[in-house]
């Protein structure tokens, strides 16, 4: 514990040095504007940006990156209550109460519950980052390549079974981007694989390619194509404060989110949906005014699933560091940044990366004060952005990604190679092909398949190596009861109600 | 990349002609990754597992996935199938103005400098997407502005990486402001 403390400290030094300070602050800045900015996320801006990774000392991008990633969250709600239409998928069910208490003049109550929300989840959340991170490191490096193994596959499986609507095509997209991930030279015995002799897929294809592929380019694609007739109508702002009873529905809610968020962010189950989901549920069973859900819009409907989310958010960062295995997409493109870097996430990463993970871990605390700040008081200051037409909009996005997938290669090639993938993106969400497979397939897939070669060495190439190891028997149980529990549920369910009908 | 438009008025994304374009070009994909299989030797040394295993895993799931795909499509269309948002079919005017965009800074990035080939990819997608609103596009003077818009977002921007960031972008001079 004394040691926590100590590194912490020493976290805090490194990330209020002015430099450091003043990446926290760009990348919640950036983050909150393109949470807002309906068209980009995150994930896809943190893919943007990678190419910086080769000029930029690590600790600073890490931090850059995560203000990024928690910034897009607060700017994210602040869209789904004035706009309808939520930035991220984590905010969607912000949406669903947020809207409505706008609609009837309660957006500034809305947006407060939502900023404070996600402040008190946020650093909540962090506390138990900080606590728990480095246990769960000092236990993770018993684990061996069998059960990280195991620990890949159940992340494969959920992100791409588990979540969406039809597991084909949960499939379908994994193993696309397993494929992606499988040209290049092979990690182990340095074998080439799918490079049709084009030297520049030597070094395998970027992370920022398909990202920027198949979400930025994609997306605009997709909007010229599909969305030009959507109206959308934009509800007014009013004075962000909250009264003495919505401080009283809401702070419950908070704490309640918080604890179904943070769990669900450190198991691979596919980022904050579910939590904001349950949240949602969770507030709708036990508030005391349930004629205001759905209705007029309740408070605790926005504060629940903030909360979730911002936890579940800054838990994923328990996965990514001590594991090195990413529960979303932004998280698996936050890997590929330390990957850029030759730095190994794992258990090891706290002992020769002490100084990056604890300057991380600080600057959590100090970004969520600031994005407190530029989402509270400042928050009319972003509303603006929704007023820039979505023409110009859509088109600025194409400049950035010309400069993300240009800047990190500096090959036009890859330029046409993106207009490709951008096409893909928008068949897959024309035929709803879920797209965060892909991504998580294509970063996650050379890693789960090194360990699983080096997990056939230890087993002296008999499969009975995932058998044999308690931990690794343990958890090859848990993968068969993911893939099997849904469908056991469904057949239930089938035979019980007889309506809804099983795929 | 076929993406056939739907003639009648239900939504494209039922369409059972693109769906089964859609499975075959999965099985396409699972038939590369074994064709490229093939060639990659199965040595495993003493690990049972070989650099051509997991190509092989992936082909097979593929063809599978692609075969499924095919069977859905063929009897009654995709399961499950969550309309997306937007129009019942596609824009293709628009599409072929951002495409035109995109591909054309493509093509002379290296020769014209990021500034300006990026100001003209703004100014045709601009066009492709006002048009998709059908908002009128506008004239001679419409595209000078919106051309002079894209220059002062892609001019900030390459200045930011180029002089600030130090990473390299294509200019039209070596002098890295434009």
């Amino acid at each position: 514990m004394l040691e926590t403390w100590t590194h912490l400290m020493g976290g805090f030094a490194t990330a209020i040095s002015p430099i450091n300070l003043l990446w926290a602050f760009v990348g919640c800045a950036v983050g909150t504007a393109i949470g807002v900015l309906p068209g980009l996320g995150p994930a896809v801006t943190v893919a943007m940006l990678l190419p910086i990774t080769s000029q930029v000392e690590p600790t600073a991008s890490m931090i850059f990156f995560a203000g990024i990633y928690y910034g897009a969250m607060y700017g994210g709600s602040t869209t789904s209550i004035l706009l309808n239409t939520p930035g991220e998928t984590g905010t969607m069910v912000t949406a669903l109460e947020g809207f409505k208490m706008a609609r009837s003049g309660r957006a500034g109550a809305a947006l407060a519950t939502a900023a404070i929300g996600s402040f008190v989840a946020g650093t909540i959340a962090t506390v138990l980052v900080t606590l728990f991170a480095p246990l769960v490191a000092e236990h993770a490096v018993k684990l061996g390549p069998p059960e990280y193994f195991l620990l890949m596959v159940l992340a494969f499986l959920t992100v791409s079974a588990v979540l969406g609507k039809s597991t084909l095509r949960g499939l379908t997209a994994l193993f696309l981007g397993l494929g992606a991930g499988l040209i290049g030279m092979d990690q182990i015995s340095g074998q080439v694989r799918y490079t049709a002799g084009i030297p520049e897929f030597m070094d395998g294809i970027e992370v920022v390619l398909i990202a920027v592929g198949l979400f930025a380019v994609g997306e605009v694609i997709y909007n010229a194509m599909y969305e030009g007739r959507s109206v959308c109508e934009m509800n007014r702002l009013t004075s962000v404060h909250m009264t003495g009873s919505e401080w009283r529905r809401s702070w419950p809610a908070w704490l309640r989110g918080t604890a179904l968020g943070f769990p669900f962010g450190t198991i691979p189950a596919g980022g904050s949906e579910i939590p904001t989901f349950l949240s949602y549920a969770t507030e709708k069973k036990l508030s005391n005014h349930k004629a205001e859900f759905g209705t007029t819009g309740a408070i605790e409907g926005v504060a629940g699933p903030e909360a979730a989310n911002n936890a579940a958010v800054t838990a994923t960062l328990v996965p990514l560091l001590t594991l090195g295995i990413p529960t979303s997409v932004t998280a698996a493109i936050l890997l590929s940044a330390l990957q850029n870097y030759g730095i190994q996430a794992g258990p090891q990463l706290f002992e020769t990366s002490s100084k990056m993970v604890w300057a991380l871990i600080a600057s959590l605390y100090i970004g969520n004060v600031m994005l407190l700040i530029l989402n509270l008081p400042m928050v009319g200051l972003w509303v603006k952005l929704l007023k820039i037409p979505r023409p110009q909009l859509y088109a600025g996005i194409l400049i950035f990604a010309t400069v993300g997938v240009y800047g990190m290669r500096q090959s036009s090639f890859d330029l046409f190679v993106m207009y490709g993938i951008g096409l893909l993106g928008v068949l897959m969400r024309r035929y709803d092909f879920p797209v965060a497979p892909v991504i998580v397939g294509m970063i996650l897939g050379p890693l789960a398949e090194a360990q699983l070669r080096n997990a056939m060495s230890i087993g002296e190439g008999k499969w009975g190596v995932f058998l044999e190891r308690p931990a690794s028997a343990f958890l090859l149980f848990i993968v068969v009861l993911v893939l099997l529990l849904p469908r056991v549920a469904r057949l239930w369910q089938a035979r019980r109600g007889g309506a809804t009908p099983a795929a | 990349m076929t993406t056939p438009a739907a003639p009648q008025v239900t939504h494209s994304s039922h369409s059972a002609r693109a769906q089964l374009l859609i499975a075959l070009g999965v099985l396409g994909v699972a038939g590369v990754l074994v064709y490229g299989a093939l060639s990659i030797p199965s040595d495993a040394g003493y690990g049972g597992v070989g650099p051509n295993f997991l190509p092989w895993v992936v082909a097979a799931v593929l063809a599978v996935c692609g075969g499924w795909l095919l069977w859905e499509a063929a009897t009654g269309g995709f399961r499950q199938l969550e309309e997306p948002s937007g129009a019942a079919r596609g824009d293709w005017p628009a599409f072929a103005w951002v495409s035109a965009g995109v591909l054309a800074n493509a093509a002379l990035i290296t020769s014209a400098g990021f500034v300006l080939s990026c100001a003209l990819c703004f100014a045709l997608a601009v066009r492709g997407l006002r048009l998709s609103e059908g908002k009128p596009v506008g004239g001679v003077r419409q595209t000078v502005i919106d051309a002079i818009t894209g220059v002062l977002i892609a001019a900030p921007v390459y200045w930011l990486f180029t002089k600030l960031l130090a990473i390299n972008l294509p200019g039209l001079t070596g002098t890295g402001w434009i």
